[in-house]
């Protein structure tokens, strides 16, 4: 096992505060790829297998078949996960290069360990380190970034469950790392489209950090072997 | 030439990473690159698919040396399969990849058509892949260009196969390999190492095999020196 | 020769139509298909529309029942939303629970009454903490040729548009609810949302209302919704390859012009059938 938890603290004056973040990679021994993300109090794990079988039902024959599963904290998966699930299938899908693996299976296992907010979020990151640490070919790196518009249309990045509940409209964005664009977009409450670009400014200075996070993390997983 | 590439040697790219040659005069460009594990060239450029550290053979070799877990089949490679079936001809042999691979019953020394080697489901191969690209079944053979086993074949009736990362295989299998070395001088012992991950290990006595396999699993995350401290305080623990 | 070509390369097939800013079926880049709308579809359904998108068809049937309300709203009704693909629609579905894309176009509209506040949810209550009413609405396709979120956000607010409640007292003395079918009452819709959809084709080049075929062949789908006022109550992306700010800017105007021209459908049929009620 090895560890590479670090924890990122940025000013909180910025308009892009983020909560303190923390990152650790290969924890689990039974998955090819894993990592857990903590971001505040919101803490997600992730396992991924594959490149594996795949049964021939789900066999694309020009890449791979890439399953994503989200396990809640308690209770069954409902609804709600199974629309999360396909926000990240499609976003994995965009930075994978799934046609180097084409007819096998790849699985992502999200498992809740505590929702404080920006879960979403949260799972995207996690599920990028996970896929990081399998050594799947990936053209880039994406992260999750949530953003709150709070009553006095005040941009908060990262919010706990308190500000979510707070706020009058939230948007969660998926940003690659070559050239800092929406992957994936999921929102609620009603916004102006101004107040939309500013969120996707704010999430884009975000992602800087918190790709910068992701270099250090990795950094010190392969301090050792450096 | 590659000075953008060169100074990163050593450290620790991650995907999505691009070194860029476009800048170059089109005649400068002289030296080739050639991209390892977890590189690919598009144009003038390289991308980094793959996190790890960067690495360099002179003159122009470049990969990417990363932890990966999961084993992909590449053409050349010297893996440990597991005999699971026998289909017609052909055997199939698990290699932890994503596909099984097949092994034909006359790519072993000396096999005829009337002389049929003597392999059951179960056994361990030690085998190379002639044939290994995404869109093909992956094909292993017992035998070198020549036709002759050298070393390849059924192994193992008894000894221990566990599995470690495919960075520690790499490591054992460099030529001179410290850990090797470390290890050789606490007792005798035979060992196959699989590019695939999997390590077989025989030594006089089920414990002596034990100890080996265990050093072997701890190595995977230790400095040299924590290892060679480790192997110290064994080497005086043993009889 | 074309339908050979078609078969076996697919998306080289799309390119081709799209280097010359038009698509296989005859439409521009940014033109939507013909849209139609029936609405008071279902005679037996509190409210009810059948939208056409080409040859996608959505059903939407709503109905009105009575419950206590949730506790921690005593003040507040329910709407429960529902999409469902049955193997009819297309080969894709397959019988059974819904899958993948049934749930998250649930999940979808769900957000989107929420987000878009096309209800007052307080409006649906009859007596605080007593009674109040849940609106089922239960969306179907019919006829699966993409663009799916588009029709069902049509069909949802034509229905409720169309829906008529009876209206409901609670009798002093007995404390039991009665219904007065005679006197039906329209809800009060407050917002009304729009959707337009858009696919990406090879990073680059967006086309408006994609077809089944476009959608599997692209790179990516947006859904944006906007209300009368201009403001986005949903920007949708489940994911695929990055759109930059302005074709998102592109995007935005695109489905603001959309809004109109569904807006004026909604009432042009909302009219016509009023006379004969």
């Amino acid at each position: 096992m090895h560890n590479a938890r670090n924890a990122m603290e940025v000013e909180s004056s910025s308009t892009c505060a983020l909560r303190e973040f923390g990152c650790e990679q290969s924890l689990l021994s039974r998955p090819d790829g894993s990592s857990s993300f903590i971001q505040g109090d919101t803490s997600v794990l992730a396992g991924v297998y594959g490149p594996a079988d795949v049964k021939v039902s789900k066999e694309i024959h020009d890449r791979a078949t890439l399953e994503v599963l989200i396990q809640p904290k308690v209770g069954m998966s409902g609804v709600r996960e199974r629309a999360q699930e396909q926000c990240v299938r499609e976003t994995c899908e965009a930075a994978l290069l799934s046609s180097l693996h084409p007819r096998s299976s790849l699985s992502l296992v999200l498992q809740i360990i505590h929702d404080d907010g920006s879960l979403l979020s949260c799972c995207l990151n996690a599920a990028c380190m996970a896929l990081m640490d399998a050594g799947l070919p990936m053209g880039c790196l994406f992260c999750g970034v949530t953003c709150a518009i709070d009553r006095d249309g005040r941009i908060v990045t990262d919010p706990t469950m308190q500000q979510e509940k707070e706020s009058r409209a939230l948007m969660t964005f998926a940003i690659d790392s070559t050239e800092r664009k929406v992957l994936m977009s999921t929102t609620k409450g009603s916004f102006s489209v101004n107040e939309l670009q500013q969120c996707i400014a704010v999430s884009q200075r975000a992602s800087e950090k918190i790709f910068q996070f992701y270099r250090d993390s990795v950094r010190r997983r392969y301090s050792k072997t450096l | 030439m590659f000075d953008s590439f060169k100074h990163k040697v050593g450290e620790v790219v991650l995907p999505g990473d691009v070194f860029s040659f476009a800048s170059l005069a089109p005649d400068s460009r002289v030296e080739k690159l050639i991209c390892g594990p977890g590189l690919r060239r598009n144009g003038d450029e390289v991308l980094v698919c793959k996190s790890g550290v960067l690495r360099h053979k002179p003159p122009n070799l470049f990969w990417v040396d990363s932890q990966q877990r999961r084993y992909v089949p590449a053409k050349g490679e010297s893996v440990i399969g597991i005999v699971t079936t026998k289909v017609g001809d052909t055997f199939k042999v698990d290699v932890g990849g994503s596909e099984q691979a097949s092994l034909s019953y006359l790519a072993f020394e000396g096999a005829t058509k009337r002389n049929r080697p003597n392999v059951q489901v179960g056994d361990l191969v030690y085998a190379q892949f002639i044939i290994a690209n995404k869109d093909m079944e992956p094909e292993l053979v017992c035998i070198d260009s020549c036709g002759r086993a050298n070393g390849m074949g059924v192994f193992g009736t008894d000894g221990l196969l566990f599995r470690v990362s495919l960075g520690l295989v790499r490591r054992l299998l460099v030529p001179q390999s410290e850990i090797v070395k470390d290890l050789e001088r606490l007792f005798p012992f035979e060992m196959v190492v699989g590019m695939n991950g999997r390590v077989w290990v025989r030594a006089r006595t089920t414990q002596q095999t034990l100890i080996v396999a265990n050093l072997l699993e701890s190595c995977e995350n230790m400095t040299a020196e924590q290892r060679k401290a480790l192997f110290l305080r064994v080497a005086g623990g043993c009889p | 020769m074309a339908a050979g070509f078609k078969t076996a390369e697919p998306l080289e097939y799309h390119r081709s139509f799209l280097k010359e800013n038009c698509r296989p079926d005859g439409r521009e880049l940014g033109e939507f298909r013909a849209t139609t709308l029936n609405i008071g579809s279902i005679s037996t359904a509190d409210g009810s529309a059948l939208v056409k998108i080409g040859n996608t068809t959505v059903i939407c049937g709503i109905k009105a029942e009575l419950a206590t309300p949730p506790t921690d709203a005593p003040n507040k009704g329910y709407i429960v939303p529902n999409v469902d693909l049955p193997p009819l629609c297309s080969s894709r579905f397959r019988p059974g629970p819904p899958g993948e894309q049934a749930q998250a176009a649930s999940q979808f509209i769900a957000d989107l009454i929420d987000s878009a506040n096309i209800i007052q949810r307080e409006d649906l209550c009859i007596e605080s903490g007593k009674l109040s009413w849940v609106l089922y609405c239960d969306i179907m396709c019919l006829d699966y040729d993409g663009n799916l979120l588009d029709a069902c956000v049509i069909a949802l607010l034509a229905a409720l548009e169309n829906a008529q409640l009876p209206e409901v007292t609670i009798n002093k003395e007995t404390e039991l609810a009665e219904v007065n079918p005679q006197k039906l009452h329209p809800l009060n819709v407050t917002k009304h949302p729009v959707g337009s959809s858009f696919a990406v084709f090879d990073n680059t080049i967006v086309i408006v209302d994609p077809t089944a075929e476009e959608e599997s062949l692209s790179t990516a789908t947006i859904t944006v919704v906007t209300d009368e006022d201009e403001r986005l109550c949903a920007l949708h992306k489940p994911g695929g390859s990055g759109l930059s700010a302005e074709k998102l800017q592109d995007c935005i105007s695109r489905a603001v012009t959309r809004h109109r021209e569904v807006r004026k459908l909604i009432e042009e049929v909302l009219k016509s059938i009023k006379p004969q009620q």
